[in-house]
Order: structure tokens, then C-alpha cells, then sequence
């Protein structure tokens, strides 16, 4: 399955618009620049539920400590547009692995 | 529709409190003596290690441990030289659960508050609220699509005062002060009467025809507050705090009958009720340091990491931060009350080699066994089980190979403190393998006391009660004899289809230094870590 960047991009923000509905953020804009952690107050167990919540959508695991991991140390914070370069890149290795 | 079973969980109810609570000419829980007089009851023994993820998972599977394959809130998982911590969720479950056979044979059902049921099936025919989940993520685990919406229309419907507040949690890496623990006993009474807001508001306007909810403040209660619930505590002269948290925790109680009363009269007089705890609860008075013990005895090596504050975090938490290339035997988290042996899986790997594990184990349990309280002689460890005796299954591979019960039934810590074994300055509440098992309602036996039961009959007598099949592959059974002659002649427990596979899940998130001290600090407040 093709996942251009931009679908995947607007999957990933729809779910975190979703997400974070209800919490009282004060941005109204969400785009592949925006910071989890800066600007949308998530803190490790709302990271962990998005990624759960990504793999529901994509009907798989999708290997998520590869990207919180870096060097054996988790990211201080991600950015929209870096998880949906994950995902695409995991979505494709997925493809060429014919799964 | 209409609701045929009720079922209403209470997490670590135990008969020994409940009794005192339910005596006398003006008992704390009148609707709850009513229900003794008039019901069935029976205690119920939980899993081997009587721990809330394992016992209701099996209550809600009909299976043990072995087969669902949730032994802990935590999942050690080896990899190569490295051991990591992942946390468990519905996924991992390997069985079908009551509310997915229920709904695919076409009966409306509703949990709420169950541990591991989130993320929802998706599957489900009715109403799911998910215990164990943060304010923030119930909209997104609550099934169907719309329910929060609902939900939020109930008045002073609040997600903050349901859900669990990690944040206020946290707080507890300290020792509690009374302050701080009479807060604990108050945050549960607008939490309690959260839940029951919705199981009322589902059983009125929806009535699935299996109707469930389960109230987890007896066992946080009990936890933190058991000086002050145990009735063989309440002797002698009492300071003004423990009068005060002594009411306090029966306001709980009152309330929370109330809310049974009023769920059972809600459901009306056709409804067969069912009230279960996943574990009974008793005291506990020493702590019983075991990774301690096992670095006396050379199975287990602590990291010797550079004094900085990270670091002291990590072992003020003791998240069984150990050198792994050393160490050959631990005890990853304090709830297990497991010992895990480590093999290695390939030439130059750490841990033992195959061919030597046994003799390592028969080596370790002989150590265990030895294991005294230096003042009496008395074994501190009085039960050790292998884990294919107690843990038999697809999923035993994942479970500690070793399961210990200590003397007084309590939790291991997994600190790097000696000495080893100590008394505790006062006592605390942990869990005791019987729990209870209440039956009430058109077809029930009057007044009966039956033998003790399994938790996993639990999951097969809900099924039976809504007018399915249990299924071939179910362990649990139906105790026939808590129905009348007349309705056990009238309904004969059918034997059906076994469940359906699940897919199990083995590639479970890793998580994070902090969301690891989040649910330490959770496991501290219950009382798994000293």
C-alpha cells in the first residue's frame, strides 16, 4: 500500500486532533511542525496511548521505540511531521517486505 | 431489551471485612447484609499470585493466567544483554473475553472500569469505559464511537474525578502522611460515584442484557487505609486520626452499598446479580527485601552507576535496575512476587546456559527455602511454585520461573536495601488469595454458603446467567448448586463451541524512565513497593 507523506501527515494529525479534543490545549492549529510535548502538553503516557492509537489506525505494529528511542535515550520531544515520516517509512519497509 | 445479569466487580473484597460491615441491628452495608441473607455466597480464590491484572483478566477469560497470558501490570522481556519493562493491555490477552463472546452470539453488554480492556475490542456489541486509563485517552477507549459524548451529557459527569490521576499519584514516592492518606480515602468517593453515575445511566436508558461495572476504591482503600478497616484492628484505645479514617473508610463503604442498592433496584426484580473481587485482602507486617536476598546469595549483581540524580530516581523507584551481564536471577517487579531466571539464548549471551538451568533452579529454591527470619528460624518464603505447576499454558513462557508466597501473604520489594527482611513500622493491607463470590436474585439459593470457588467460574456463571452457552474450552465452571432446584431444571448449563484465538501481541511498546516512575508511584500507593 502507497502512503504519500501528505495522507499520512493529515492520518496523524486527525488522530491527535481527535486525542487531544477535549484537554483544554490553547493551540487551534495542529500541522507537521507542531511539537508534542511543546506546544501540545503531551506528556509520556499520552505519547505511548498516540502511538497505540496509530497502530489501531494502521492495523499494525509499527515498532515505535525506534523512534523514541535514539542512542539508548528517549526523545525529549517529536514533532507531527517526524512521526508521519515514520510511519510512511515503516509503512513502505512493511510493503517491500510484502506483509 | 432488557437486562438479564448484573454483575458489580469489587476489586480486593474480602469476607473478612465485609462480614463486619454487614453485622449487627445497624450495619455500614444494610443492602449488602440483605444480599448474604437472601443470596448465595462463596469465597473466591484467585490466581496463583493474587495480583488485579492476572485475576480479573481471568475472571473476564474463564482462564488462567497460562492461557491469557497477563501475569502482572509489567512485562519483563528480555533482549540479548538487556532486560526491558513493557506495559501490558488488552492486546496481550491470548483469549477470547466474556463481553466478546456475549457479543458475538448477539447480546448487548457493558463494562465499565475493567483493567485491560483497553484498548476495546472492536468487536463489541454495547458499551465499553475502560478502567485503568488517564482522563485524557477515555474518549478514545470508550466504545462506541460517541459514547464520551453521552456520557458527558450525565450531570456532573467529571473525567478527572473518574479516571486515574497519575499526577496526584505521583505524588506518593514518598511515605504517605496521614494528611496525605486521608486525602487518598476522599479522592475515592466522588471517583466511586463517578462510575456508578454511568453504570446507572446505561442500565436506565440501554439495559444491555449483561450489565457490569466494578468499583476499585475497596482495594485502593484497603491498601493504604487497612489499619483502620480490618475489624480485628479496631480494638484497644484509638488516636482521634484513626477514629477519623475509621469513619471516613465506612462513609466509603456506606456509599458504596448505596450504590449497589441502587444498581440492583435499577435492574429490577427479574435480574440475576452477581458481585465478585478479583483477590481478598489480609495484613501484612514485614518488608521482605528478595533481590536482596538473592544478591546475599550471588544470583543478582546491582548496576553500580555514578551517583547522579537520574540514578537515585531509578533506585528510589527500583525498577530492578540491575548489571544484567551478571546477574542470573531476579525479581522484575515487586507485584510478581516472580523470580525470573535468565538463559542464555545463544553462545556468549548473559545468563545460564540451558543444560544448566535446572540445576540453577533446584539451587534457588533450596536457597529460597533457607530464607529465615534470623530472630524465629521461621521460613519467610513459605510456598515456592514452578511456574509449569501454577502457570500451564500457551503463554507460561512468560511468567517468572519461580512464584513465591510470603509468610504473611505480602509483596516483595525489589529495593537495594538491607537488611533483607524487616519488620514494617506499622502494618499495611495486601492481597489474600480468597476473594468473594456473591449470588442474588430469581433462581438464586436463599442463604447458601457454598464451597470455595475459582475465579475463572466467574466469566462461565455470568454466561450461563445471560442465557449462553459456556464454552468448551472455558476452565471455569458453573456452580450449578447456587441456583435453585427449579431454575436449574429449567436452565441446564449448555456446554458450547470453544472460544476463538486471539491474536497475541509480542511486540508491546517499550516505555519510558518516566512513564515507569508514573507506575511506580501507582504501585506504590496500592502497596507493592515498601
Amino acid at each position: 500500500m502507497q502512503a504519500p507523506r501528505q495522507t499520512v501527515e493529515q492520518s496523524v494529525i486527525a488522530i491527535v486532533e481527535d486525542l487531544t479534543q477535549d484537554w483544554g490545549l490553547e493551540t487551534d492549529h495542529i500541522d507537521g511542525s507542531t511539537l508534542l510535548v511543546d506546544q501540545l502538553d503531551f506528556a509520556s503516557v499520552d505519547i505511548i496511548q498516540l502511538c497505540v492509537a496509530l497502530e489501531q489506525f494502521y492495523g499494525r505494529k509499527l515498532g515505535f521505540p525506534e523512534l523514541l528511542l535514539v542512542d539508548g535515550r528517549y526523545v525529549n520531544d517529536l514533532s507531527i511531521a517526524q512521526i508521519a515520516a515514520f510511519v510512511e517509512s515503516r509503512i513502505e519497509l512493511d510493503g517491500r517486505a510484502g506483509r | 431489551m432488557t437486562t438479564r445479569t448484573l454483575f458489580i466487580g469489587m476489586d480486593g473484597a474480602t469476607f473478612t471485612v465485609l462480614d463486619d460491615l454487614t453485622a449487627g441491628a445497624e450495619p455500614v452495608m444494610p443492602f449488602l447484609a440483605k444480599i448474604f441473607r437472601e443470596g448465595t455466597r462463596a469465597k473466591l480464590r484467585s490466581t496463583p499470585n493474587p495480583l488485579t491484572p492476572p485475576a480479573w483478566v481471568s475472571l473476564m477469560t474463564g482462564r488462567s493466567p497460562g492461557h491469557h497470558g497477563v501475569f502482572d501490570f509489567i512485562r519483563t522481556e528480555e533482549r540479548g544483554d538487556d532486560v526491558f519493562f513493557t506495559l501490558y493491555d488488552s492486546r496481550d490477552c491470548r483469549v477470547e473475553t466474556i463481553w466478546s463472546i456475549a457479543s458475538r452470539q448477539g447480546m448487548r453488554v457493558a463494562a465499565l472500569n475493567f483493567p485491560f480492556t483497553a484498548p476495546p475490542p472492536p468487536d463489541l456489541n454495547g458499551f465499553m469505559v475502560p478502567g485503568f486509563v488517564p482522563w485524557r485517552h477515555l474518549r478514545r477507549n470508550c466504545v462506541p464511537k460517541g459514547l464520551y459524548d453521552q456520557l458527558k451529557a450525565i450531570p456532573d459527569f467529571n473525567p478527572k474525578e473518574l479516571a486515574w490521576d497519575f499526577e496526584q499519584e505521583k505524588q506518593a514516592l514518598d511515605e504517605l502522611s496521614d494528611e496525605d492518606r486521608e486525602n487518598w480515602v476522599r479522592y475515592h468517593l466522588p471517583r466511586e460515584m463517578q462510575w456508578f453515575r454511568i453504570a446507572d445511566y446505561l442500565l436506565r436508558e440501554e439495559a444491555p442484557e449483561l450489565m457490569a461495572v466494578m468499583f476499585d476504591g475497596v482495594d485502593k482503600l484497603q491498601h493504604q487505609a487497612w489499619l483502620y478497616i480490618d475489624p480485628r484492628q479496631q480494638n484497644g484505645e484509638r488516636s482521634e486520626y484513626h477514629q477519623r479514617m475509621r469513619a471516613l473508610c465506612m462513609d466509603y463503604f456506606r456509599q458504596l452499598d448505596g450504590f449497589i442498592e441502587r444498581l440492583v433496584t435499577a435492574a429490577g426484580p427479574d435480574v440475576q446479580v452477581f458481585m465478585a473481587s478479583d483477590h481478598g485482602f489480609t495484613a501484612t507486617w514485614e518488608i521482605v527485601r528478595i533481590n536482596a536476598y538473592l544478591h546475599e546469595k550471588g544470583y543478582l549483581h546491582w548496576l553500580d552507576a555514578p551517583k547522579t540524580d537520574a540514578t537515585k530516581r531509578r533506585e528510589d523507584s527500583m525498577f530492578a535496575y540491575l548489571d544484567w551481564e551478571k546477574t542470573v536471577a531476579y525479581c522484575g517487579t515487586p507485584s510478581s512476587n516472580g523470580i525470573t531466571i535468565r538463559v542464555a539464548r545463544e553462545p556468549g549471551q548473559s545468563g545460564v546456559r540451558p543444560e544448566d538451568y535446572e540445576a540453577l533452579r533446584q539451587r534457588l529454591i533450596a536457597d529460597l527455602r533457607e530464607f529465615r527470619d534470623p530472630n524465629s528460624g521461621e521460613r519467610i518464603v513459605t510456598e515456592i511454585h514452578l511456574r509449569e505447576d501454577v502457570f500451564p499454558g500457551a503463554a507460561m513462557q512468560d511468567a517468572p520461573d519461580l512464584l513465591l508466597v510470603l509468610r504473611d501473604f505480602g509483596f516483595v520489594s525489589i529495593k537495594n536495601k538491607t537488611p533483607a527482611v524487616e519488620a514494617r513500622p506499622c502494618i499495611a493491607g495486601t492481597h489474600h488469595p480468597d476473594g468473594v463470590f456473591l449470588a442474588y436474585g430469581p433462581g438464586i439459593a436463599r442463604g447458601s454458603i457454598l464451597d470455595r470457588r475459582n475465579i475463572v467460574d466467574v466469566g462461565a456463571t455470568l454466561l450461563h446467567s445471560v442465557g449462553l452457552p459456556v464454552p468448551s474450552d472455558f476452565e471455569g465452571r458453573v456452580p450449578e448448586e447456587l441456583f435453585t432446584a427449579a431454575h436449574r431444571a429449567a436452565h441446564p448449563v449448555e456446554i458450547g463451541p470453544p472460544t476463538r484465538q486471539q491474536r497475541a501481541d509480542e511486540n508491546a511498546e517499550a516505555i519510558s524512565d518516566d512513564e515507569k516512575d508514573k507506575i511506580m508511584a501507582q504501585l506504590q500507593m496500592l502497596g507493592y513497593v515498601e
